[in-house]
């Protein structure tokens, strides 16, 4: 469970100052799939640092699975993003230099998986999306359909029970952009994980359970589905 | 983050800005190159010292030589008849006083002899420089076998480049053969007829010369007994008086106070430990001045690695940042870059010393070159120093990469990723 409650974020001071988020509340219930949908400058971003601790609330709480994240020690908050949750971006973010395997140890390492635990998680996440043939090839290599699923296998390699995609199609055509959503959701799905997925395509946002919009900031509209409707997600 | 995982990050990162990273550590090679040859030299160079003050004389040995007037330092000239020798030379008299002073256990004068030729089994007649081996002093040998480095009485050493013209096939056949010496009076007026004895020797050891050795003199040496005997059968002046003595210590007493005492009888004294003393000092300098210009070169490669790893942290902010959404900790963030500022310290120290231990193979030429016995090495690599130097350029390295860490720590996880 993710409670935002009222969330207020601003920048600057004074006449400068700029409100990213006013005064946002809303509650997520684990294995929900959430889509956060607004205009660029609508606060979506923001909001989803906020809600992963990577950044603090200037007031209000974020609170997960109990536990406030304007509270705990910035340590903590590293250790739960280490072992609770994962992200997937736009833009990847895989280490081209590095080999497949490299990139989807990184996560591990950080969580201090032991060595010998870590290549069957390895393997079993570049499987899981069809990449276990390039597990040492170099990331540089692959296609951008392929990074993003490279960049899946690194996020979903702890098994983390919190997923946030930042426009994870963003960068992708239309046939390699489903086939990653479709990762997304299955593991979701199968996983019993939260996804959320911060977008302004609203095909995307469509298919997800609840869609929550964002504009200047606010929460202008948060919509639940019918879980009957999700079938429209498989193919 | 575990330290393995944080050194096999840091070395592949390396690894992945090779011209870099080697340019980097090249210019920290370039101070331990310096420094371990400096170190090397000096280790060669004290060695090389040690064996010329050994071939040379013993520590526990001083020469002892009377105060010239024209060279002392206390002015005026000495009083008739306190010496029973003539000026600058020393007798019975200054042995006995000598003696006299704690810590000395012998003193054996410095007798002059001389013979009137020398000849083995060839019959041929040769000139023979005749001295008297009465110290310790280590001397090379081509044959033979010497005890406390002196022959027995009634023994000599011979000069390697006597033996074949004395009549001997080899060195070592010239072992225990015997030689004839003759010891002639000295003529009181010019053409008065010789009279003296020819003295039979066995040889006991064949020497050789050195560069070890500073004054190698070619010629006969005999035992302290014979010597004086020789000395005494030549003596016609009645009194004994020689140029010097040579001054044996006892070895519980220290050579430095024995040698001060002797100095306060009005001597002068000269003891090996002058000489390398001063040698000493001329090599410390030399190494100390090459390790100081090793010390600014790894002072100057410090920039080297702040800058080298500043970029490093500029272009890798987007790396930085997606570590620190994984739920990196600053510290391991931090970690991460000292590391791969004490990677290039360590393939700096490993290249400098590689080379520095490649040059340690010209040895011989450099031996070749300075006319150098075979075999003499002038650059001697210690392990030790070596490994105290890599782990020294580690550490300098870690601290160079303190404030670049301290930045990629520091980076805002958010900012960072937005960098595209």
């Amino acid at each position: 469970m993710i409670e935002v409650n009222e969330v207020i974020k601003t920048y600057g001071k004074k006449k400068n100052l700029f409100t990213a988020l006013d005064d946002v509340s809303f509650r997520i219930p684990d294995g929900q799939i959430t889509a956060i949908v607004g205009k660029s400058g609508s606060g979506k971003s923001t909001l989803m640092h906020v809600m992963s601790g990577l950044d603090h609330a200037s007031s209000g709480e974020v609170v997960v699975n109990g536990e406030s994240l304007s509270k705990m020690k910035q340590r903590n908050i590293d250790r739960f993003r280490a072992h609770q949750m994962s992200f997937i971006f736009q833009s990847f973010f895989v280490q081209g230099n590095e080999t497949c395997y490299d990139n989807v140890s990184l996560p591990l390492e950080i969580a201090n998986v032991p060595r010998s635990r870590r290549q069957k998680m390895i393997k079993d996440a570049l499987r899981a999306v069809e990449l276990e043939d390039k597990i040492r090839s170099k990331a540089k290599d692959l296609s951008g359909g392929q990074k993003q699923r490279l960049a899946i296998a690194r996020a979903i390699v702890g098994s983390p029970k919190i997923l946030f995609a930042d426009e994870p199609t963003g960068n992708l055509d239309s046939v390699t952009g489903e086939k990653i959503e479709k990762l997304l959701f299955d593991y979701a799905r199968r996983n019993k994980a939260t996804l959320i997925v911060v977008t302004h395509d609203s095909d995307l946002a469509g298919k997800c359970d609840r869609e929550i919009h964002m504009k200047d900031g606010k929460l202008v509209k948060d919509a639940m589905k019918k879980p009957a409707k999700k079938t429209g997600v498989r193919k | 983050m575990k330290t393995t995982d944080i050194i096999r990050r840091a070395g592949r990162n390396l690894r992945q800005a090779k011209v870099r990273t080697l340019l980097t550590a090249l210019a920290i090679s370039v101070g331990a190159f310096t420094i371990t040859l400096a170190l090397a030299a000096g280790t060669g160079g004290k060695e090389y010292t040690d064996s010329l003050i050994e071939n040379n004389g013993d520590a526990r040995s001083l020469s002892v030589f009377a105060k010239n007037a024209s060279t002392g330092e206390d002015s005026g000239p000495k009083k008739y008849g306190a010496s029973e020798a003539s000026q600058g030379l020393l007798g019975k008299k200054d042995v006995d006083r000598i003696k006299k002073t704690m810590g000395v256990e012998s003193v054996t004068p410095m007798y002059s002899i001389s013979a009137t030729y020398v000849s083995g089994p060839s019959h041929t007649k040769y000139d023979a420089n005749l001295t008297i081996k009465a110290d310790q002093t280590h001397i090379p040998l081509a044959a033979g076998s010497l005890k406390n480095n002196q022959p027995r009485p009634g023994h000599v050493i011979v000069s390697d480049s006597y033996i074949e013209a004395l009549g001997f096939t080899s060195t070592k056949e010239a072992i225990d053969k015997t030689i004839k010496l003759r010891i002639d009076k000295p003529q009181l007026y010019p053409g008065q007829p010789a009279t003296g004895k020819n003295m039979k020797f066995t040889i006991e050891a064949v020497d050789k010369k050195s560069d070890r050795v500073l004054q190698y003199s070619k010629g006969i040496r005999v035992s302290a007994a014979d010597g004086k005997a020789i000395y005494d059968y030549q003596n016609i002046s009645g009194k004994d008086q020689y140029y010097g003595v040579t001054v044996r210590v006892k070895p519980n007493a220290d050579p430095a106070t024995v040698q001060a005492a002797i100095k306060k009888l009005d001597y002068e004294v000269f003891s090996l430990q002058d000489v390398q003393q001063v040698l000493f000092t001329f090599v410390n300098v030399v190494m100390g001045g090459a390790a100081g210009f090793g010390a600014l070169a790894i002072l100057a490669s410090i920039f080297g690695i702040i800058n080298t790893q500043y970029i490093s942290v500029l272009e890798r902010t987007q790396q930085i940042g997606l570590m620190k959404a994984l739920g990196a900790r600053r510290r391991d963030i931090g970690r991460l870059f000292r590391y791969e500022a004490a990677w290039v310290g360590f393939l700096g120290g490993i290249i400098g010393t590689g080379l520095a231990l490649l040059v340690g193979l010209l040895n011989p030429a450099i031996a070749d070159a300075l006319n150098l016995e075979k075999g003499t090495d002038l650059l001697i690599f210690k392990p030790l120093y070596s490994i105290v130097l890599i782990i020294a350029l580690v550490l300098v390295a870690v601290i160079a990469g303190y404030f670049p860490s301290r930045k990629a720590a520091k980076l805002d996880p958010i900012e960072a990723l937005r960098t595209e």
